[in-house]
């Protein structure tokens, strides 16, 4: 008689992989059913779990390829790699990466941006929420001592960068979307910041120096650090503009002084 | 942990995404709620916080899917944790898992997978639920579930090995009456048989679901109505067990909200006719 693990492994490679020879050693009863017919039902309820939570992480991606490719490529890609979690509404993080060695894919070079960035949507309405930034807290710091202060991003804030215009191929394959659905792939890459806002997710472009300058924040750069790193890739760069509205649009939630006392976030 | 309101002995249904809102805006009558526990599973934002508000007008009960009490894999620790931190947050009336697996070597199924109703299988599940229990501080629901197989290595019947785990661990059980129908039309038992060998005063919850009958063999789909079969399977295991907090189960092809209610309003009817029958 199998052990428990070895009824269960093959019932992985009799569903996932499909493997007709794991079927035989797990002993199925036939009754009016044969085994391979029982088989199938698990088979299809598995495979078909997967296409459907990833449908619903990946709904541009799936709308660009078509059902037919995008199901077979999720097969491919629950057998290359498998759901590390109980929860299945996490799984497909490394869709993305599959997808740019998915020789199928191969003529879509711009898919696998356009996954990572429907990956940091999902994420961004799962994240920690964060209470709203104390402005009064920041006008009460001398102006001669703010710039050694870090800032805090929101904790759904994301940076997704493509060479390829993803944002406006997200837009257009958007459920609503009427009009030109037309896509110039020269158009020019894309800097977002992918976050939780009140009413939902939302997606901005970046200016280059803006995305380093909050790319700068959230490697824990100082305020002058962050400001010099963005005016050296952009010299139109302009901080009070740029930290006013991301204060207030909610992207950055908080402050901290250099040392261990804090200022404006709560420990 | 007390829960923060406990469940009635009346209908409920499973509230899903696509209610949430409604249920949030216009409060219906409705005996209780539970959610899938792993739908939760996150650190923040709009869905968590819309049930921890409905959790202030409605009792809670936390049903999860993917503990995988059956595995022969060791229960996944942080799993399990993540369940902890829900729990504390939303002090469900009860927490409730599946008789199942879904799990090996590291890779989840993310399904409800079956069992072979072995020695060895059973002790696993005990080990398991004990764990369970222990690091969650508290009395584990679990669920028998449908299953569109059976394994010749089999050392009882089904029945037999749910009343084992419910008496060797002390865990309560999930009826769920539509898995023991589908099942014993798929496998050829009498329902009956099933009832008759649990232990009563084990139950502490019922599921009722719709199944798919355009197959060869039945399929728990929770995507239609509760079948007539089922609903009198329903009375008989009322009668036996007296009346329980009973739930309307949708996951596939979701209705509007009320023909939920509709549902649970017949269930609802077939529990007062048990308190008149017992008072």
């Amino acid at each position: 008689m199998p052990s428990l693990r070895e009824v269960q492994r093959g019932f992985v490679a009799a569903t996932v992989f499909g493997d007709p020879g794991a079927l035989a050693g797990l002993g199925i009863v036939a009754g009016a059913l044969d085994p391979a017919a029982r088989i199938a039902i698990y088979r299809n309820n598995v495979l078909g779990n997967y296409r459907k939570a990833l449908a619903a992480t990946y709904p541009v991606v799936r709308r660009l390829v078509g059902s037919t490719f995008f199901d077979a490529a999720i097969d491919a890609f629950v057998r290359a790699h498998p759901s590390r979690r109980g929860d299945v509404n996490r799984y497909g993080r490394e869709l993305p990466r599959f997808l740019a060695a998915y020789p199928p894919a191969r003529e879509l070079p711009y898919l696998p941006d356009v996954a990572r960035l429907e990956w940091a949507i999902d994420q961004a309405s799962i994240a920690a929420d964060a209470p709203p930034f104390d402005t009064s807290a920041l006008r009460a710091v001398p102006a001669d001592a703010q710039g050694e202060l870090r800032f805090v991003l929101h904790p759904s804030a994301q940076f997704v960068a493509s060479p390829y215009p993803i944002f406006h191929i997200w837009q257009v394959n958007q459920p609503g979307h009427t009009g030109d659905d037309r896509v110039d792939l020269g158009e020019g890459g894309d800097a977002l910041l992918v976050r939780r806002a009140s009413d939902g997710v939302v997606i901005e472009r970046l200016a280059t120096g803006e995305q380093a300058f909050l790319a700068a924040l959230a490697g824990n750069r100082s305020l002058n650090e962050a400001t010099e790193r963005a005016s050296g890739i952009d010299p139109s760069f302009e901080l009070a503009g740029a930290l006013k509205r991301h204060v207030a649009a909610g992207s950055l939630v908080a402050f901290r002084a250099p040392s261990n006392a804090s200022s404006g976030i709560s420990q | 942990m007390p829960p923060a309101m406990p469940l009635p002995t009346v209908a409920g249904i499973g509230l899903r995404p696509p209610h949430v809102a409604q249920v949030r805006r216009d409060r219906p009558p409705l005996g209780w709620l539970e959610v899938h526990s792993e739908n939760y599973f996150v650190d923040g934002g709009p869905a968590l916080a819309a049930l921890e508000a409905i959790r202030t007008d409605y009792p809670i009960s936390l049903h999860g899917v993917g503990l995988s009490l059956g595995s022969a894999d060791a229960l996944d620790t942080g799993h399990l944790a993540q369940l902890k931190r829900l729990a504390a947050r939303i002090e469900p009336a009860f927490i409730s898992e599946h008789l199942c697996w879904g799990r090996i070597d590291g890779r989840h199924l993310n399904d409800l997978l079956p069992l072979p109703f072995t020695d060895e299988a059973l002790a696993v599940c005990c080990d398991r639920i004990d764990a369970a229990q222990a690091a969650l501080g508290r009395v584990l629901l679990v669920e028998n579930v449908s299953a569109y197989l059976r394994f010749t290595s089999d050392a009882m019947a089904e029945w037999e090995f749910v009343a084992a785990v419910t008496k060797r661990t002390g865990c309560k059980l999930l009826f769920d009456v539509n898995n023991v129908y589908v099942n014993a039309i798929n496998h050829g038992f009498d329902p009956r048989v099933y009832l008759a060998a649990i232990p009563g005063e084990a139950v502490a919850e019922i599921h009722l679901a719709g199944f798919d009958a355009s197959g060869p063999c039945l399929i728990d789909t929770h995507g239609t109505r509760v079948a007539p079969p089922v609903w009198a399977l329903y009375r008989a295991t009322i009668d036996r067990f007296g009346a329980k907090p009973t739930l309307i189960e949708w996951d596939t092809d979701l209705p509007a909200l009320d023909v939920l209610q509709d549902e649970a309003a017949i269930a609802q009817s077939i529990l007062e006719e048990a308190d008149a029958v017992a008072a």
